[in-house]
């Protein structure tokens, strides 16, 4: 990568996270449920995407050794996303400063980054594992916060937990044809290599 | 090699090593699930005395052991014919196997040592409200081990989907889709690679939604005030579980395109209906679940319709061309009628008559009278006995054929054996159906009694000849020279 493109990748990583941490917006991401989980988080994903062009060059290369397929960071990302599905830790990021600050961190380093070391890596089956358990995800999380009976978060209303259900189910479904046209339709030149082993004969 | 067994069907070690695990193991389970079937048959027909308690978890075993085992069967054939057009890997064949037997253990521990006998539809709440006869760690451990089943399938079905996408550019042009309105049409495109694309849509889909399901299923096991909406958890099932059962017929089916044309010495080439049929199918399997639903009069009126019409077009387009094909293949061909041969005939058949008595409870008026009697079981007991089991089967004997070829025994006694077995099995369910026998019921009236002693004597018919087969095909597996399959030659 040239050195451009990673102090380019740096500035905006840095300037997303400041920008996310000026009051107005971070008090108008914060004002919702669905901003919180719909911008504010994904905002903070890409951040830490952005910053695998700091990484030094070596680190890469060097992580894949213990990154068989780009699995090891796809699960650290799986397994830190799911403590931010969880709302107690939604509600408390927006009344707890230490909270507030774990998010900070640990979305960038733990999901963004890892995600963009590793999805690279990742091979075909990987990724399809990967993204249909991200998919069922999404409609698992929005069917529990539509039949969800209270709220779940003392800063938030029930529509709004709600209005978020429903939006992730919106999201699922558009991932899940999203998807499914690319495999049937779409180009994989990355992956064709090669021609029919062989045409219908018996 | 022989035209027979090209070349281009030579397994290397590690290949034979896990086809063989798959048609063991697949052939053992099956006839121990037959026997679980036999002794609830039996018990039905009060020849012998079974528990209630006890009759309930055999036939969630029975249920979920024969759908899934029928799926990894179907899926031996379609990795077995696929992997000559496209590149598979033989490791992610193995993972499938096993996830699956992960997932069978925890199913079987669930159901004998937990006692869960919900049924292997795990229709929401019964799991979560036993009265105290399971606990809801095993109604868990029963739906984990769906879970890993389903991950094993997805597993597979990825490798399947890279091959074909590696070789044909994407899963739109292994259907054909691209040929469907005109252009050269490639009469060498293989209908395997058309039938696999198509399974490998669909069943993902299904996967998707069963992994939904299930989890939030197990969400409300540990979180019984989370009440989940029974409807919605239903459609989602029988989607699932529909997409799954049906998914495994046009897997095996490949076994015909394939093997037909080895003894009639004619191509099986695609056609633009051939083509036209399996998109049309690709779309309507994933809509037809809804016929599952037909009672259930809260369901909005139009899925009801949509289940109706879609009963009566889903399987249509794929099984016409099929039949069509098959009996245009082998008309006037001079066919050598060896077992596999016959057997892809027979699948034929079962699969024709199976499909009649699904149409008509498929229509919504009868469906108020005949669902929930045995007529249920006697359809699909019809096609899955009589229509896909013959087309793994096929399969299976084709392994051997090479070094073993069936005749004697197998073809004079064990064939006929089987199909005269099963007409009585599946007569037995559809008459008793047709009385209003109700389906899943641990004790029968004493009217009921006479159809359950006729299908037992079925059954066991049906049993007698498996364990021919089953043994034949063992022993032509494990038999020297060394222990990969036939013409497993490196
Ligand atoms: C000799 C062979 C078989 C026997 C004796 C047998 C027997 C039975 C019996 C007695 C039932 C319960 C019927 C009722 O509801 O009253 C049943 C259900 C069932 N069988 Fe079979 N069966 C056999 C083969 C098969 C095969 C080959 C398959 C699948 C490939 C299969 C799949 C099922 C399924 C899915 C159910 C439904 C279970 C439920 O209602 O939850 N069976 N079978």
């Amino acid at each position: 990568m040239s050195r451009a493109r990673r102090a380019c990748s740096i500035g905006a990583a840095a300037l997303l996270l400041l920008g996310l941490r000026m009051p107005p917006v971070k008090g108008a991401l914060e004002a919702t449920m669905t901003a919180q989980m719909l911008l504010l988080m994904p905002l903070l994903f890409v951040a830490g995407a952005l910053l695998r062009a700091a990484l030094p060059a070596r680190i890469v290369p060097r992580s894949a050794a213990w990154d068989y397929r780009g699995i090891t960071g796809l699960v650290l990302a799986s397994v830190a996303s799911v403590f931010w599905l969880l709302p107690r830790l939604l509600d408390s990021a927006v009344s707890q400063p230490a909270v507030d600050a774990a998010r900070y961190v640990s979305i960038p380093l733990l999901i963004g980054l890892p995600f963009s070391v590793s999805w690279p890596r990742a091979s075909f089956i990987v990724r399809g594992v990967f993204l249909l358990e991200c998919v069922a995800t999404l409609f698992r999380m929005g069917w529990l916060y539509l039949i969800w009976p209270h709220r779940l978060c003392n800063n938030y209303l029930l529509d709004d937990q709600q209005r978020l259900g429903q939006y992730l189910v919106l999201i699922g479904l558009a991932a899940c044809i999203a998807i499914a046209a690319k495999l049937l339709w779409g180009r994989f030149d990355a992956l064709a290599e090669a021609p029919p082993r062989a045409s219908a004969q018996h | 090699m022989s035209a027979l067994h090209p070349d281009n069907e030579t397994l290397t070690r590690g290949e034979g090593l896990v086809l063989n695990l798959y048609v063991i193991s697949a052939l053992a389970v099956v006839v121990v699930m037959m026997l679980f079937g036999l002794i609830m048959r039996m018990a039905q027909g009060t020849w012998i005395n079974v528990p209630p308690d006890i009759f309930y978890q055999l036939m969630t075993a029975h249920g979920a052991g024969m759908v899934g085992t029928v799926g990894l069967a179907s899926s031996a054939v379609m990795w077995f014919f696929l992997r000559k057009y496209v590149r598979l890997h033989v490791a992610m064949f193995a993972a499938n196997y096993v996830l699956f037997m992960l997932g069978a253990l925890a199913i079987l521990a669930a159901v004998f040592i937990g006692g869960y006998a919900g049924g292997w539809t795990f229709l929401y709440p019964l799991p979560v409200h036993s009265m105290g006869v399971w606990s809801v760690n095993s109604a868990a451990l029963f739906m984990v081990g769906y879970l890993l089943i389903g991950v094993g399938f997805l597993v597979f079905y990825l490798d399947a989907m890279l091959a074909i996408i590696r070789s044909y550019g994407n899963l739109g042009r292994g259907l054909g889709l691209q040929w469907l309105f005109g252009g050269d049409l490639d009469k060498t495109h293989p209908p395997a690679v058309v039938a696999s694309s198509m399974v490998v849509i669909v069943n993902s889909l299904g996967i998707l939604g069963g992994a939904i399901v299930l989890v939030m299923c197990l969400i409300n096991a540990y979180v019984p005030s989370l009440a989940l909406n029974a409807l919605l958890v239903k459609n989602l099932i029988y989607f699932f579980g529909h997409v799954f059962i049906n998914a495994s017929i046009y897997m095996a089916v490949i076994a015909v395109y394939e093997l037909l044309p080895r003894f009639s010495g004619r191509l099986w080439t695609v056609s633009r209906p051939f083509l036209w049929a399996w998109a049309l199918t690709t779309v309507m399997v994933l809509i037809v679940y809804p016929h599952h639903l037909l009672m259930d009069y809260v369901m909005p009126h139009w899925m009801l319709v949509m289940g109706q019409i879609i009963s009566y077009t889903s399987g249509l387009p794929v099984f016409v061309v099929t039949a069509y094909g098959a009996l245009a293949n082998v008309y006037r061909s001079g066919i050598r009628w060896s077992v596999p041969a016959q057997l892809a005939m027979l699948s034929m058949f079962g699969w024709a008559a199976g499909i009649v008595p699904a149409i008509i409870d498929g229509t919504i008026s009868v469906n108020q009278v005949m669902h929930n009697t045995q007529w249920v079981p006697g359809h699909f007991h019809f096609y899955l006995l009589l229509g896909v089991l013959p087309m793994v089967l096929a399969l299976m004997f084709h392994l051997i054929d090479a070094r073993r070829p069936a005749g004697g025994a197998v073809l004079r006694l064990g064939l006929p054996l089987y199909l005269l077995g099963g007409l009585i099995f599946v007569g037995a369910f559809l008459a008793a159906g047709h009385v209003s026998a109700p389906r899943r019921y641990a004790a029968h009236l004493p009217q009921w009694v006479p159809y359950d002693q006729v299908g037992s004597i079925g059954a066991i018919l049906v049993i007698v000849a498996v364990l021919l087969f089953a043994t034949y095909i063992i022993v032509g597996l494990l038999g020297a020279p060394g222990n990969a399959t036939a013409h497993a030659a490196r």
